[in-house]
């Protein structure tokens, strides 16, 4: 099934107006967050600037990684899911090109997002930390390309992309990819550290400070990519 | 063509193994709603043979293929292909399929999609050898989603031969496509059936089933109204067309002639249907001095076609 795998991503590289949107918008943020309000006490300024620049690469990336579902849901709604079932590629191999295609092709994402922190934000980190940020930030996005799977093969045409944008902002915020979960009330901030993108997020907020992820990040992680690639496993039989 | 086809050479084995049945369907019904799309059909399609499913619109001939590939429930029966559930015969590689509703990529180079799905087969033909067959070469490099609707159909065509399949089968494979891309098409069907390659195609041409296949399927109403090869479907319609003019006469002693089921008068043109024509004829000059313009007519597919189903059009 490698044949599909490589056209798989060939065509995620190949997509201009999803790089755009999904670098565009989290560098857009990500100035607006640091540069233009004012968001922490002056003295803050500095670890804000690192700290939201891994946050604002999370999201993008797991933007980026939840948008393959309107891919599928495209493709569906064209009829290449029925091309496909008549092929000898078997259910598992199209999920895999999904999941690996859509998780390379967020690395650009996270790459221009970090690049603005280091040149526009003026964050400075020990160099070690910037390919392990890029390396913990892209395995954070896994569970929301399987979830992305999953939604593709719920949702047909433009409802999945709509379901998705909600989906995404409500995870991110949750997750306190825009504002920390430290400025939740109690029981918002404990609903927060076991949903996805909090997690996906203290990998890298944990590596600013030269720490391990966390046996809990690991967990709730490995936890979210079984239950999401389960349900879009599931999905996709159910869809054929 | 100096192509030696050499790397779709099939091994002896397989060639001999010609009684094998490579498509199955066993007492299949399927209801949409009220409606009953296929009323109790049997079909086995022998390895080695090539196969029209001939019909009306809304005969079933998509619900039958799409239920023989298991593509579709069926209300009622079996399907099986090679002897192995759908499913499996499709996972093994061993059929290429071109499907009416089936999407592309449109984002994608003809080439590249070509590329991937060949690359799924076990032993898939060489994808330059794919894009000539299938005619599709001269925009290998444009993406799909730029090309006319013939020219898709042609890449879905691609997409069916890419894996050197053993049974292919297509849903009217010309839809859309025109005189020369058609011929292209049928070239290219033949040269696989030559080589003992199982072929199923559905179509309401009925020129397509008549030049092309060796047995045609002739389905009405969800029910299979005639099978056999294609000259025993025509002869069932009944006889021979003698024409000719003649002065006068009446029905009833053209009906005495030898031979004679049928006879119809249009104008000053007398037609008889008969079962021996060469009887009628002998008899016909002997026994009338003033017939002239004589000709005698096979039926062809279409008249079998119109009689079989009632004319139907649902």
């Amino acid at each position: 099934m490698r044949s599909y795998l490589r056209l798989e991503l060939r065509r995620a590289f190949r997509n201009p107006a999803g790089l755009i949107l999904l670098t565009g918008f989290p560098v857009a943020l990500y100035l607006l967050w640091t540069k233009v309000l004012n968001v922490v006490p002056q003295n803050q300024q500095g670890d804000f600037a690192a700290f939201s620049m891994v946050s604002m690469a999370t999201y993008g990336s797991l933007g980026g990684a939840l948008f393959i579902g309107g891919a599928i849901a495209l493709e569906r709604s064209k009829g290449w899911a029925r091309q496909l079932a008549v092929t000898p590629l078997p259910a598992s191999g199209y999920v895999v090109a999904k999941l690996v295609s859509g998780v390379a092709g967020v690395l650009p994402s996270i790459v221009v997002v970090l690049a603005a922190g280091a040149l526009l934000g003026g964050v400075r980190l020990p160099l070690w930390t910037w390919p392990a940020l890029v390396a913990l930030i892209w395995v954070g996005v896994v569970p929301f390309a399987a979830l992305g799977i999953a939604f593709g093969y719920t949702l047909k045409g433009q409802a999945a992309n709509l379901a998705m944008m909600g989906v995404y902002f409500v995870l991110s915020v949750l997750g306190g990819l825009w504002l920390p979960v430290q400025v939740m009330p109690e029981p918002m901030r404990v609903l927060a550290e076991y949903s996805p993108a909090y997690q996906a997020g203290s990998l890298g907020w944990r590596a600013l400070d030269g720490q391990w992820p966390t046996g809990t990040a690991v967990g709730v992680l490995a936890a979210w990519t079984l239950l999401f690639a389960a349900l879009a496993v599931w999905r996709y039989r159910r869809a054929l | 063509m100096t192509d030696s086809r050499h790397y779709s050479r099939i091994p002896l084995s397989t060639r001999l193994n010609g009684m094998g049945i490579a498509l199955e369907v066993e007492a299949v019904s399927k209801r949409y709603g009220g409606t009953v799309a296929l009323d109790g059909v049997d079909l086995k399609v022998k390895e080695g043979q090539t196969v029209a499913v001939l019909g009306p619109n809304g005969a079933g001939k998509t619900t039958m293929l799409s239920i023989a590939l298991g593509l579709l429930a069926p209300g009622a029966g079996t399907a099986r292909v090679f002897g192995l559930p759908p499913a499996d015969a499709l996972r093994s590689g061993a059929v290429g399929v071109l499907l009416q509703d089936a999407g592309l990529l449109e984002d994608v180079p003809v080439g590249e999609l070509v590329s991937a799905v060949a690359g799924m087969y076990p032993a898939p033909m060489p994808v330059e050898r794919v894009l000539r067959a299938a005619g599709v070469a001269e925009f290998a490099g444009r993406r799909v989603g730029r090309l006319s609707g013939g020219q898709q159909q042609r890449v879905r065509f691609a997409l069916a031969l890419a894996g050197d399949p053993r049974l292919l089968v297509l849903d009217e494979p010309t839809v859309g496509l025109d005189v020369d891309s058609r011929r292209a098409l049928w070239q290219e069907v033949r040269a696989r059936t030559a080589e003992g390659r199982t072929v199923v195609f559905a179509t309401h041409y009925l020129t397509e089933a008549d030049d092309y296949a060796d047995r045609v399927v002739l389905l009405a109403g969800g029910k299979i109204v005639a099978d056999g090869p294609v000259e025993a479907v025509k002869a069932l319609v009944g006889g021979t067309e003698v024409r000719f003019v003649t002065g006068g006469a009446d029905v009833s002693a053209f009906e005495a002639l030898p031979g004679v089921r049928q006879v119809h008068i249009e104008g000053r043109t007398v037609v008889l249907r008969t079962g021996d024509s060469d009887a009628t004829l002998r008899a016909l000059f002997a026994k009338f001095d003033d017939v002239r313009d004589v000709r005698t007519v096979s039926p062809d597919l279409e008249s079998a076609f119109v009689s079989l189903t009632g004319g139907q059009e649902r």
